[in-house]
């Protein structure tokens, strides 16, 4: 198992230095000399090219990307061009509200999203089966800007039941001091119900609009699994002893349809920690996306290089830990 | 199969969850007067401002956008402010200034008995120490090594200390309250340049406390404005308070500012909507309509301080011809593509300065009006009785000025294939598109505009028509304009000022290199109740005179 594990975590060198080769590459390769994007309309091309000396654009792209690597490897992501605060720092800081966002948007892609596809494996072909299925595959298809802006006018500026973008309102923000930036945590450790309250109800429209995608995709991974499942040998044995048909279906079947499902799950949780940038900035929710969507506007090069790779690596790690616990709960899967 | 009874504790799932979300609208009984959920506009007292986006730091001297700019103006002081919604200037730190007989050496007396927010005294040598910082790379605070430019500074002034090209040859503390800046040629603007808004007054005591993280968040900003810094929430919103102590008595109106970043202008509009914000800035002019159809919001047009132009570059064989490029002029139904793409958000004139300098422009010119046939008389008069080949680069951005590029400059290409130019229209990538204009021989005809640092005439024609601004049109140079530019520069007296610059005025309407299209006027929006909000066209303001009614 060890061994397993430490052979897996290798594996995941050449990826992560695949990634960052891939960010750079991509980064300098569009035409635009972030420079010039910096001093604007009003600088003379000797300014340009001062500012280039002094951000080191001057040099040898593969030194460039040498020097990006050798501190990377110390841990070390530079700072942003723009603000010259250090890509770490904002990293920790933003860090917590995209978790805490993409957590609530997978809760509500569960808690929609494995019923429904329970429920139409077991109306397997009927006409709740057949909307079920397509209504997942609108929901995958929904392009997310627009479904963004439209949870906005329809729940804040309509029917203003909800507020419209934010993490938190401007009465409860101005004295809440935050102990971990995770918000609901923090409201939870003062026992301050009020905030609590203002800090669930921003994050219901952005986590919908999250999990949309998410939902859809786990609805039809259920569904699949559990079809699978209901027509193993073992159901009907249980069927026919007379056990009540949702202890069937929650106890029998669904047990042994979670694997694949918790699968998706994992996936898509990392999917989430990075998919965010749309979602973030429509609904200014100050987190890594709409923080690399700002870089990729003001061309920082070390924010979106930084985030990136962060977000990247993220990603990998949590693919691994899919990987190790399915290793750990499936008896039918021999680690090598 | 008996489905019924697995039904219920799917059911129970679905009412939990129906639960918490209605619970989260309800109304919490918390001590304040509003329910956070509930968007019946912010709380009294506390005002709600959605940037569209966030600042690079609060450290003045040493940014340049908009963003920045604005939070500043509510945290320092100039030693300059200007008239409300004008150009004009009004004392601030500074009480008064004058300038000595040969226009080299500007003597500001100061505000006696203003502290900064943590409690230092503001003095001239406080002054000294922010303009040493911006001005002197040696300047033990400057923390240059850190990454720091203070690149305006250079733009402004011509160089830093130590360079040749430096305007400024000293600054000298005479006493407490008096401060001088001696220059090595006469700037008539200076007053404008020190008291935009990128040089606000800092506390000294708080830089040398915070060192190079100065203006970051989480670290330290203390002037003597309005407000007092109390916390950057980095990417969400910047919380200001009332500055008990200021000198302007009874100001500020409100106790609690905050400074949300919204980057998406359709998310700007929906918080505003929602109430979930005051005021908001730079809305899209296509949005104009939605603010009206909402009864609680007022449609406010920045005054304008900008132009978008169309540049013709003389190094190209046609439009070497003056006669050619007045029938260019006269081709393009300039009102009617205002109207079309601004509305009422534009204006256009023969003027490359905006309407808010009209103390300095000529009461002379004949406007091209548009006129086809007289267009057409022209080129055959420069010898293209069947007009040429051009080809006209737009912009790939949006910017305040051209909003939508490239329908625009497909009417500029209809409106000269009606007179038998024909357009070929291009752009490039952003980056590629303001350094390749430069390069020679340059674009044939290209858009761009400009937004300038200060309230003069001076910050519109010294960056586009003097001798070193001239590379993107073919190193087109007018002596003429070249000596009043200087003489501009070098003269005191505001009547004479606008003599000079009315007779430049002239000249570049008819040379035609730069055509003035439009001086457009972003769109802001407030909610009903927001009063005493005065849009500067400076492009930003201080809110300490805004009241929640």
């Amino acid at each position: 198992m060890w061994k397993y594990i430490a052979k897996r975590l290798l594996s995941l060198l050449p990826v992560l230095l695949g990634i960052t080769l891939l960010v750079f590459a991509l980064l300098h390769l569009i035409p635009g000399d972030p420079a010039v994007v910096l001093s604007g309309e009003r600088a003379t091309p000797e300014q340009v090219e001062a500012l280039r000396q002094q951000l080191g654009l001057d040099r040898p792209l593969p030194l460039q990307y040498l020097a990006f690597l050798e501190k990377l490897i110390r841990f070390d992501f530079g700072t942003s061009i723009i603000s010259g605060i250090p890509i770490a720092d904002e990293i920790k800081n933003r860090w917590p509200a995209t978790f805490e966002l993409s957590v609530a948007a997978i809760l509500v892609a569960i808690t929609l999203g494995i019923p429904a596809g329970i429920f139409a494996a077991v109306r397997k072909n009927s006409w709740l089966d057949n909307l079920l299925m397509s209504g997942s595959l609108i929901g995958v298809s929904l392009p997310v800007y627009w479904l963004g802006l439209l949870l906005i006018y329809l729940f804040a500026v309509n029917l203003q039941l909800l507020p419209p973008s934010g993490r938190i309102s401007v009465e409860t923000g101005f004295n809440f001091k935050a102990i971990t930036n995770f918000y609901v945590m923090d409201a939870l450790f003062k026992f301050d119900i009020a905030t609590l309250k203002d800090v669930l109800a921003h994050l219901i429209l952005p986590a919908l609009t999250l999990g949309t995608i998410p939902l859809a995709i786990i609805a039809r991974i259920t569904r699949s699994a559990m079809l699978e499942v209901l027509l193993q040998d073992y159901i009907r044995t249980a069927k026919a002893k007379g056990v009540p048909a949702y202890l069937v279906i929650f106890q029998h079947a669904l047990k042994n349809a979670l694997l694949p499902i918790s699968t998706t799950i994992g996936l898509q949780f990392g999917n989430l920690l990075g998919g965010a940038i749309l979602t973030e900035t429509i609904f200014s929710w100050p987190g890594i996306g709409s923080w690399i969507y700002e870089g990729i506007l003001a061309r920082d090069y070390p924010v979106v290089q930084g985030g990136v790779v962060f977000v990247s690596a993220t990603f990998v790690l949590i693919n691994l830990l899919v990987d190790i616990s399915y290793a750990l709960f499936d008896p039918r899967i021999q680690y090598k | 199969m008996n489905h019924k009874r697995w039904r219920f504790p799917l059911l129970a799932a679905v009412c939990a969850f129906a639960i918490i979300l209605s619970n989260c609208g309800n109304p919490t009984n918390n001590n304040q007067s509003e329910n956070p959920t509930t968007p019946a506009a912010t709380q009294q007292g506390v005002l709600v401002y959605g940037s569209g986006g966030q600042p690079v730091n609060l450290e003045p001297g040493n940014i340049t956008d908009g963003n920045s700019i604005i939070v500043q103006q509510q945290i320092y002081n100039r030693l300059i402010e200007f008239k409300p919604g004008t150009t004009e200037f009004q004392p601030s730190l500074a009480t008064s200034w004058s300038v000595s007989a040969d226009g080299k050496v500007w003597t500001f007396k100061l505000r006696p008995g203003v502290k900064f927010h943590d409690g230092s005294d503001f003095n001239a040598e406080a002054v000294k120490f922010n303009v040493e910082r911006w001005w002197n790379p040696q300047h033990p605070n400057g923390y240059r090594n850190a990454g720091k430019s203070y690149e305006i500074w250079q733009q402004l002034f011509g160089g830093f200390k130590g360079k040749s090209e430096s305007l400024l040859q000293d600054v000298v503390v005479v006493d407490n309250s008096t401060i001088q800046f001696k220059l090595k040629q006469p700037f008539a603007a200076f007053p404008a340049a020190i008291g935009s808004g990128y040089f606000g007054i800092a506390s000294p005591a708080a830089i040398k406390k915070a060192a190079a993280s100065y203006g970051t968040p989480g670290s330290l900003a203390v002037g003597t404005g309005p407000f007092i810094f109390k916390e950057w929430r980095t990417g969400d919103r910047i919380l200001l308070e009332k500055n008990p102590n200021y000198w302007k008595k009874g100001d500020p109106k409100i106790n609690q500012l905050v400074i949300r970043f919204i980057t998406d202008p359709a998310a700007r509009l929906a918080q505003l909507r929602a109430g979930q914000i005051d005021f908001t800035v730079d809305l899209a002019p296509d949005q104009r309509k939605e603010v009206e159809s909402d009864a609680n919001l007022v449609a406010i047009p920045r005054p304008s301080f900008n132009v978008g132009y169309l540049a013709l570059n003389p190094s190209y064989k046609p439009l070497g011809d003056a006669k050619v490029r007045q029938a260019i002029a006269l081709a393009i139904n300039n009102d009617q593509i205002v109207q079309a793409f601004w509305g009422n958000l534009g204006k256009h004139d023969s003027h490359f300065t905006p309407p808010s300098l009209n103390w300095a422009q000529s009461s002379k010119i004949t406007e091209y009006n548009y006129n086809p046939q007289k267009a057409k008389q022209l080129l055959a008069q420069a010898g293209y009785p069947t007009g040429f080949d051009l080809e006209l680069w737009y912009m790939p951005v949006s910017r305040p000025y051209f909003p939508t590029p490239k329908p625009i400059a497909e009417a500029f290409a209809a409106d000269l294939s009606a007179i038998g130019i024909r357009v070929k229209l291009n752009t490039k990538d952003w980056a590629a598109y303001l350094s390749d204009r430069r390069k020679p021989p340059g674009f044939q005809a290209f858009m761009l505009g400009w937004t300038p640092d200060y309230g003069d005439p001076d910050s519109f024609y010294y960056p586009h028509f003097s001798p070193a601004a001239t590379d993107d049109i073919g190193n087109w140079k007018n002596d003429k304009v070249t000596q009043l530019l200087n003489l501009g520069r070098a003269t005191g007296d505001k009547a004479a000022r606008a003599k000079i610059y009315a007779e430049v005025d002239e000249i570049l309407h008819n040379e035609a290199v730069r055509l003035p299209i439009v001086h457009s006027q972003p769109l802001l929006a407030k909610r009903k109740n927001i009063e005493g909000w005065i849009p500067s066209p400076l492009g930003s303001e201080s809110f300490e005179q805004i009241e929640k009614k």
